[in-house]
């Protein structure tokens, strides 16, 4: 620690070429950062004490393919099920195709029960659940499409010839979905269609962590040979489901990252080799006076080390600043909820950090410490 | 008067290695730029490669596709009398009447993706000349026999030549592989309407394809069903229909764009950094040149062009470091039908132009506030130095 003050007289020389290399490792860990936060959010759907009790039961084809409403008493016979709510994806139209949100026709008795991560009101749930064309929405929505308690919200139907009339009745915060969906009662839905008599999935509160492997087996197969089969899985697998869709995402930003982390390593390479170059007489003088080859090797990969931990500590802080000021929601239409640069997150980026320092400046510190002050000093210049 | 561009090339290759490594590093930003860009390019280019302008894709009003839209099969009938629409050699109008469901299928690598499955009949077939088989022959109606594209085949489990897939009740033989050109049908299996309609239980169709005989008949079929209320239908031109899909790249557009603005913000401080340097490094000949009658104006020039030539040299990296992904397969999620698309990374001259143009700028950028510095040395200090 005693030489800090040297560390920092000598980053600080050059000014202009500090700077320069600290914003450049800066804006590459800003980039990791946020591309790293970005495959955190997808494999990591959020996870509250009561998503984890969640299970999720589908036909078994695809979710294209819809279930009867009789399964909902079969369910709710079923060993350590607390409570099942019938949903359906209703992916209608709020005013045009671009505005895209979750919209679900939910069956509305164990609602609260099964989805209490949300934060409502008492006195909006109730208004909610009494009026047959309430509707519940998120606060993220209510932030993206400036609703409020009252007003009427008309969907037009695309997988469904029928248009719902809804009235705002609650808004909640948290959830599963960080407040990005709508809810109306299935009850409003059925009769728009006929009393059609199906819903999409069922959503099933486990009594306890423990048992849900066998509860998700217990449903099964109870349905295994009827004509239509489910499947059952957590929340999060189910979740996990559409990220598996877009692809390999990993591999593609993970290569990016490799890339990115690659082409710091050369530009500060590049800074510290021109630095060291230059102060090869003054290295000569240090040794001169008596500083150790390993010392002097410690003191050039200090350096270097501290100039990108800085840049990196920059890069991943403004990262996690930027994310958490900025509206997500509704800067990119839902598309992202939230992008939280969790502490390991900023652990990578510290790692990161501290490798470059030290494989960027490896080559030039050490040939410079191990070469004879008489060498360096004979020359004149 | 110019600076000869031999003095820059030359000091370019004094410092070799500080320039190889920023040149490098150019080189990345330009190679993660045109690797987002073809898969974006990949991706739209099957939709805008897919569809016919006189083809007509007829589903249910108020749907938004085919994976949502279902209609009672006499609508068939009322379209088919429709004029307008091309016979077939047999004398028949040539509109194909289709049943797509989705089926949730591993991939090889394990986690599963949804997949369309489109019942159709020869008819259908016929109506899309892009489909080639390559391998086998097509499926017979009542046999429970289906064809896949060459695509899906080497992506999903169970669907070689051969091989049975289980869906809905029964399990389905591939008695063929087709190849659909590079559009969206390269992304569907392929197996007969009937079939489709009895084993999931929906006797009904999805949508109606057919061929109209010319510009203005497909225009006089879209308006009449469109004016026709008792039937509820909507047709939309092919072509169209899988433009419309272009949205599903918009997030990888996005990302694309993100990243490539971060990196060439980085990428311009390091080309800034290697140009002080060069600058730093030359104050005495830069003196000695104004001396010898070179204005502060060619000072200036030469060392952007110094910089735009590093970073075309980085560009070129680039675009050699990228060149090897052209043609690779990858499939993502198609935000319309919810379902598994299928297409090649595709770089094209305009990327890689587009490529070499963002080196540029990030030289160029990178090499004006260095250059303006060397430009106003003053002649007397610049040779004292």
């Amino acid at each position: 620690m005693k030489y800090f003050w040297l560390l920092y007289k000598n980053l600080w020389r050059n000014r202009r070429r500090t700077l320069l290399t600290l914003s450049s490792i800066a804006a590459s860990l800003f980039l990791i950062t946020s591309l790293l936060t970005l495959l955190e959010e997808m494999r990591n759907p959020v996870q509250t004490p009561e998503s984890a009790l969640r299970l999720i039961t589908r036909h078994k084809v695809s979710l294209f393919n819809s279930l009867p409403i009789a399964y909902r008493e079969k369910i709710a016979k079923v060993d350590g099920v607390e409570g099942v709510m019938g949903s359906m994806w209703f992916g209608g139209v709020y005013k045009d195709p671009s505005n895209f949100f979750g919209q679900f026709a939910a069956d509305t008795d164990k609602f609260f029960l099964i989805n209490a991560d949300m934060k409502v009101p008492e006195d909006q749930k109730e208004a909610y659940l009494k009026d047959r064309t309430g509707c519940l929405v998120g606060n993220t929505l209510v932030d993206r499409f400036g609703w409020k308690i009252g007003d009427r919200i008309h969907l037009q139907g695309a997988l469904f010839q029928f248009d719902p009339e809804l009235t705002v009745r609650a808004i909640y915060e948290g959830g599963g979905d960080l407040g990005g969906s709508l809810f109306f009662h299935w009850e409003y839905f059925n009769e728009g269609l006929n009393n059609a008599g199906f819903t999409g999935t069922y959503t099933v509160r486990a009594r306890s962590v423990e048992e849900i492997p066998q509860i998700a087996e217990r449903i099964d197969a109870g349905f295994q040979n009827a004509p239509v089969p489910t499947k059952t899985e957590t929340e999060k697998a189910f979740l996990l489901g559409f990220i598996s869709m877009l692809g390999n995402v990993q591999l593609l930003i993970t290569s990016i990252c490799s890339v990115v982390i690659f082409a710091i390593i050369l530009v500060a390479a590049n800074t510290m080799a021109m630095s060291i170059r230059e102060r090869s007489r003054e290295i000569g003088i240090l040794k001169a006076v008596g500083f150790q080859n390993n010392l002097v090797l410690r003191l050039l990969l200090a350096e270097s080390v501290l100039l990108s931990l800085s840049g990196a500590l920059i890069g991943s802080l403004a990262a996690r600043g930027l994310y958490s000021a900025l509206n997500l929601p509704v800067l990119t239409s839902g598309f992202l909820q939230r992008l939280y640069v969790s502490p390991r997150i900023l652990a990578i980026g510290v790692a990161i950090g501290l490798g470059v320092g030290l494989v960027s400046a490896g080559t030039p510190a050490w040939r410079a410490s191990r070469r004879p002050a008489v060498e360096v000093l004979r020359r004149v210049g | 008067m110019k600076i000869p561009l031999k003095y820059n090339v030359g000091s370019l290759w004094v410092r070799r290695v500080g320039t190889l490594m920023t040149a490098l590093g150019i080189g990345l930003t330009v190679a993660i730029f045109i690797v987002m860009m073809a898969l974006v390019q990949g991706l739209d280019s099957t939709f805008v490669e897919t569809g016919r302008p006189n083809h007509l894709i007829v589903i249910r009003n108020g749907s938004l596709n085919e994976t949502n839209s279902y209609f009672n099969r006499d609508l068939l009938q009322t379209v088919r009398l429709l004029p307008g629409i091309r016979p077939s050699s047999s004398g028949e109008p040539r509109a194909a009447g289709e049943i797509l469901v989705v089926i949730n299928h591993p991939r090889v690598t394990g986690e599963a993706s949804n997949v369309i499955v489109r019942g159709t009949s020869p008819l259908g077939l016929e109506l899309r000349p892009d489909l080639r088989l390559i391998e086998g022959r097509w499926f017979r109606r009542g046999l429970r026999e289906v064809n896949v594209s060459r695509s899906l085949s080497r992506r999903f489990q169970n669907m070689g030549l051969g091989d049975t897939l289980h869906m809905s009740r029964s399990e389905w033989k591939v008695v063929g592989i087709f190849d659909a050109g590079g559009t969206a049908y390269d992304s569907e299996v392929l197996t007969d309407a009937e079939d489709v309609a009895q084993d999931w239980d929906r006797p009904i169709y999805t949508s109606l394809l057919l061929e109209a005989a010319d510009a203005a008949a497909a225009q006089e079929i879209t308006r009449r069903i469109a004016d026709d209320r008792r039937i509820h239908l909507q047709a939309i031109s092919q072509r169209e229909y899988f433009r419309g899909q272009m949205v599903s790249s918009v997030g990888i557009k996005a990302l694309g764009g993100f990243i490539a603005l971060v990196m060439g913000v980085g990428s311009c401080f390091a080309a800034m950094n290697m140009m002080y340097a060069a600058v730093m490094s030359r104050t005495k000949e830069v003196g000695t040149l104004r001396a010898l009658g070179f204005s502060r104006w060619s000072i200036l020039t030469s060392f952007m062009v110094e910089a735009a030539l590093l970073a075309v040299a980085g560009g070129s990296l680039g675009c050699l470091m990228a060149l090897p992904i052209h043609g690779l397969s990858t499939g993502t999620a198609n935000f319309i039908t919810f379902s598994e698309i299928l297409f090649n990374f595709r770089i094209t001259p305009r990327i890689l132009g587009e490529g070499m143009v963002f080196a540029v700028a990030v030289g160029l950028v990178g090499g004006l506030l260095p250059a303006s510095r060397a430009a106003r040395l003053r002649v007397i200090d610049a040779l004292r130095d």
